[in-house]
């Protein structure tokens, strides 16, 4: 056994004073390898959440190999040297555990949650898969057809449909271009071989983030962990994505046709990345746009209009610049160049600060009561500080709101939001020339839309 | 590898029940983990009162309960929730109907002010009604963009023909189309009274200080004279084969295959949870059908099945669900057939027996995470009559199940002779996959 050593942390004491109830009592500790700890401890329920997260999705892949760190994520329920195949979801299952995974853009994360009486096989489990899964020929080739039943679900989804187009067109350089399951034709190309090679550049303890949330002892805990990770060699240094989308030079038009009896839209602007200065505005800008019955697109799409049955704006925080995309399901009869028009005047509205005080109050509100309201269970919380601990580990982001620590800052930055900030950055973003619009329709429909002025 | 032999850890629930003089029910648990409450009212109405020509009424009736009451407005009731921060969701299903509020515990007040006015004003402007027809339209035609909730749709007017949860919840475009406010107050002042109420609140909140401010709202609700609950007709087992096939142009095959199902208050309910687990609704791929089918042979990404997820008042049903590339067709259906008669004909091993008890009874803590998941438990512990000493009662009825018991239940509740499948994607009416062009 051997005691545990961390590299300096000014962080490493457990944070008592923070000023978001989610990072309070969190403890971050950095193994010599590399391998970040972040620990919790909740007593009130008897569960404890283990998560860990990588480094890696679908923006490390590349032209030709998409779809890679999804396939893997597959891979990695399939078994190690310690365990054979259908071992992991038998111990889950025997100790009345759930465990899954997820793949997106920016990382791929996997997670168990026990009653807090058995929780460590969660570790000696993810300890054995870092670096020992075995890519069984056999395994490899089911698998490959369930990963494109999934991606054939999406296939048949409207929504995904539109949605691929519009990233593959607004991003024409950067990796954000595809998405995160890949192209299906790549993934019929791909070879057991080329996963191995993928595991073995990404899966090291030194792009990796351990999380633990929930009814355990912080002590005990840190040296299994020790004892479970400390040998595994740090790995190979991953270098920068050096990957720049240039900015948009004007607006970009798709259609897609699809025998749908819901016509749909979806507008995409390129909008800035996690921790950006004006991504706080933004935030607050999505929330006002959409964010209960009171919203400005309800209001006035749902409601005055008509028009729509669903009228959505979404802004995630990833490692890149991405998209802030507004989509909407049209009723019968109404036509998507009007419904366009319409998101553009209440766009406009924004940049000219038409926001009273009351409202902009009731949208710091709602962004703050929400992360409270979703964060009953321990692993909601892990998944916050495993995803920020993963996205917003940049430089160029200040140190008091770099990894986790985006959660202490989050409500203080949401707070500090002005009109006249959420106007200059919807002056900023929302512009002609930065954005992307799609439209899902019928075929014998496409002429209609023709002569229709937006 | 070694079953393990320890008690669950046990979530602790403390639970105040108040019946009041007008009948409702009241649920109080305190949770103290957030700063936040769940409050949850149900009337235990819903589509299974409907007449056919009247389907998807209760559906409306509940989503427009925040549309507006006699003392607020439509944008007075969302703008007093939404300032808050807090979020309300009002709704209308098969067998109940009701109000959700979550809130900071610090706004309680505001949450049970509004629950009341949605439970015992409600309005249903005839603008408003209009709208949400016009909306109810769309989303029935979007159905058809979702080929499992289509083969799911199919199947219940199959296996449930002659009762009202053969048409869904949310209607038929011409049925709706002709709904008006008179049938929805009509609705609504019959099934919306106390005595057929259940109100739960749950979270961090004094519960004496919760019982004073109903006193000053909902309390004041009165009793209708005269109530009772209808009694929608019961399905028939089938007692043939019935396969449906319908075309639609999409990437898979969304396959379902079952027969009706059991009523939560079954007492072989907890037998037939165990063979569950054991054949189709494991997380993970630890059961038979995941394993077999997706697992071993690739055929899927989701499949699964399930005959206890569905109980509720009126039997539910069992399923077997895949969704699978067209070429597959054969080899899915066999497959889930041969599974589906397995679990009759064979004992299940003491192996699977005893991982499927220890799963149960392992996750069970899992259930009481959130404060809305107590409140849904109070609720549903109230109407079948579990008794709020069910946590402590669950791990000894699961691990009292046995080998034959599995074999009794299966060979009593399913039926591997008289299946319904239901395939919706690119085939003809007859079952023969359309070739791409």
């Amino acid at each position: 056994m051997t005691t545990l050593t961390t590299s300096a942390d000014p962080e490493a004491a457990a944070d008592t004073l923070s000023k978001s109830f989610i990072t309070r009592y969190v403890e971050k500790v950095v193994l010599p390898n590399g391998l970040t700890v972040l620990t919790k401890e909740l007593h009130d329920k008897p569960v404890v959440a283990t998560m860990i997260w990588y480094r890696v999705g679908s923006r490390n892949e590349e032209f030709g190999q998409t779809g890679k760190s999804h396939f893997l994520e597959h891979m990695l329920f399939k078994g190690t040297d310690r365990y054979q195949k259908g071992d992991i979801d038998l111990i889950t299952h025997l100790n009345g555990g759930a465990n899954n995974a997820f793949t997106w853009l920016d990382f791929t994360a996997y997670y168990f949650t026990f009653a807090s009486d058995r929780w460590q096989a969660a570790l000696e489990i993810e300890a054995s898969r870092m670096r020992n899964t075995t890519f069984a020929e056999d395994e490899f080739a089911s698998e490959k057809r369930v990963v494109e039943e999934e991606l054939r679900i999406g296939l048949d989804g409207p929504w995904e449909a539109l949605e691929n187009e519009v990233w593959a067109t607004a991003f024409r350089q950067h990796p954000y271009h595809w998405p995160t399951v890949g192209w299906l034709e790549d993934l019929e190309a791909a070879s057991g071989a080329d996963m191995k090679a993928y595991y073995d550049k990404w899966y090291h303890p030194r792009n990796a983030t351990l999380v633990i949330v929930g009814d355990f002892d912080r002590r005990e805990a840190l040296q299994i962990v020790e004892d479970l990770f400390g040998g595994v060699p740090p790995g190979p240094e991953a270098a920068p994505l050096h990957i720049v989308e240039p900015p948009q030079r004007g607006e970009k038009r798709l259609v897609i046709k699809k025998e749908t009896p819901v016509e749909r839209l979806l507008i995409g602007y390129h909008a800035p990345p996690v921790a950006h200065s004006d991504s706080y505005a933004l935030k607050v800008a999505e929330t006002l746009l959409a964010t209960g019955k009171t919203s400005r697109l309800y209001r006035r799409l749902v409601e005055r209009d008509q028009s729509v049955t669903k009228a959505d704006a979404s802004y995630h925080d990833h490692i890149d610049p991405s998209l802030f995309y507004f989509q909407h399901e049209l009723k019968p009869g109404f036509r998507l160049c009007d419904v366009e028009s319409a998101t553009y005047e209440e766009i406009d509205r924004l940049k000219r600060g038409d926001i009273s005080t009351t409202e902009i109050e009731k949208a710091r509100r709602q962004i703050e009561a929400s992360l409270v309201l979703s964060s009953e269970e321990p692993l909601q919380q892990a998944i916050l500080l495993g995803q920020y601990e993963t996205i917003a580990g940049d430089e160029r982001i200040a140190r008091d709101s770099r990894g986790y620590h985006y959660l202490d800052m989050l409500f203080e930055r949401i707070a500090a939001v002005t009109i006249e900030d959420v106007a200059a950055a919807s002056q900023e973003y929302f512009t002609e020339e930065n954005r992307t619009v799609g439209y899902l329709m019928k075929e014998e429909r496409v002429g209609e839309e023709r002569g229709c002025a937006v | 590898m070694q079953y393990s032999q320890k008690l669950g850890a046990r979530p602790k629930l403390d639970v105040e029940r108040v019946e009041m003089p007008s009948g409702l029910v009241l649920l109080l648990s305190q949770n103290r983990s957030i700063p936040s409450v769940s409050i949850n009212a149900i009337v235990l109405a819903g589509s299974r009162f409907e007449a056919d020509e009247k389907a998807g009424l209760a559906a409306l009736v509940g989503e427009l309960l925040d549309e507006g009451t006699t003392t607020r407005t439509s944008d007075e009731i969302a703008e007093t929730i939404e300032a808050t921060g807090g979020q309300l969701a009002t709704f209308g299903d098969y067998q109940s109907s009701g109000v959700v509020v979550t809130l900071l515990s610090k706004d309680v007040e505001l949450g049970l002010i509004i629950t009341s006015d949605l439970l015992t004003n409600a309005t249903f402007p005839e603008e408003k009604v209009q709208l949400h027809i016009e909306r109810r339209v769309a989303q029935i035609k979007a159905r058809l963009d979702m080929p499992r909730t289509q083969a799911s749709d199919i199947f219940n007017e199959i296996v449930f023909a002659a009762t009202p949860q053969h048409h869904p919840p949310i209607g038929y475009e011409d049925t709706v189309k002709k709904l008006s406010r008179a049938d929805m107050e009509s609705f609504y002042r019959r099934y919306y009274v106390p005595q057929n109420t259940l109100l739960a609140v749950v979270g961090d909140i004094d519960r004496s200080e919760v019982k004073r401010k109903i006193e000053a709202t909902i309390a004041k609700w009165e009793r209708a004279p005269k109530f009772e609950s209808p009694r929608p007709p019961r399905p028939h087992r089938q007692i043939y084969p019935i396969e449906k096939f319908v075309t639609a142009s999409k990437e898979q095959l969304n396959i379902i295959i079952g027969h009706v199902g059991i009523e939560r208050t079954n007492p072989d309910y907890y037998s037939l949870l165990v063979m569950d687990t054991i054949l189709g609704s494991s997380p993970g791929f630890t059961s038979r059908i995941p394993r077999v089918l997706r697992d071993e042979q690739g055929l899927a990404y989701t499949t699964f099945s399930n005959i206890t997820s569905s109980a509720g008042l009126d039997p539910g049903r069992f399923i077997a669900y895949i969704g699978t590339a067209p070429e597959n067709l054969d080899r899915a259906i066999s497959g889930l057939r041969r599974e589906i008669a397995r679990i009759v004909e064979e004992p299940v091993t003491t192996e699977e027996l005893e991982v499927a008890k220890s799963y149960l009874t392992g996750s069970f803590v899992f259930r009481f995470q959130k404060n809305s998941q107590i409140a849904q438990f109070l609720l549903e512990a109230e109407v079948y009559g579990l008794g709020f000493d069910y946590l402590e009662k669950f791990p000894e009825l699961i691990r009292a199940v046995t080998v034959e018991d599995i074999t009794r239940v299966a060979r009593e509740y399913i039926d591997p002779q008289n299946l319904t499948t239901v395939v919706v994607g690119p085939l003809d009416d007859r079952g023969k996959i359309i070739k791409a062009a």
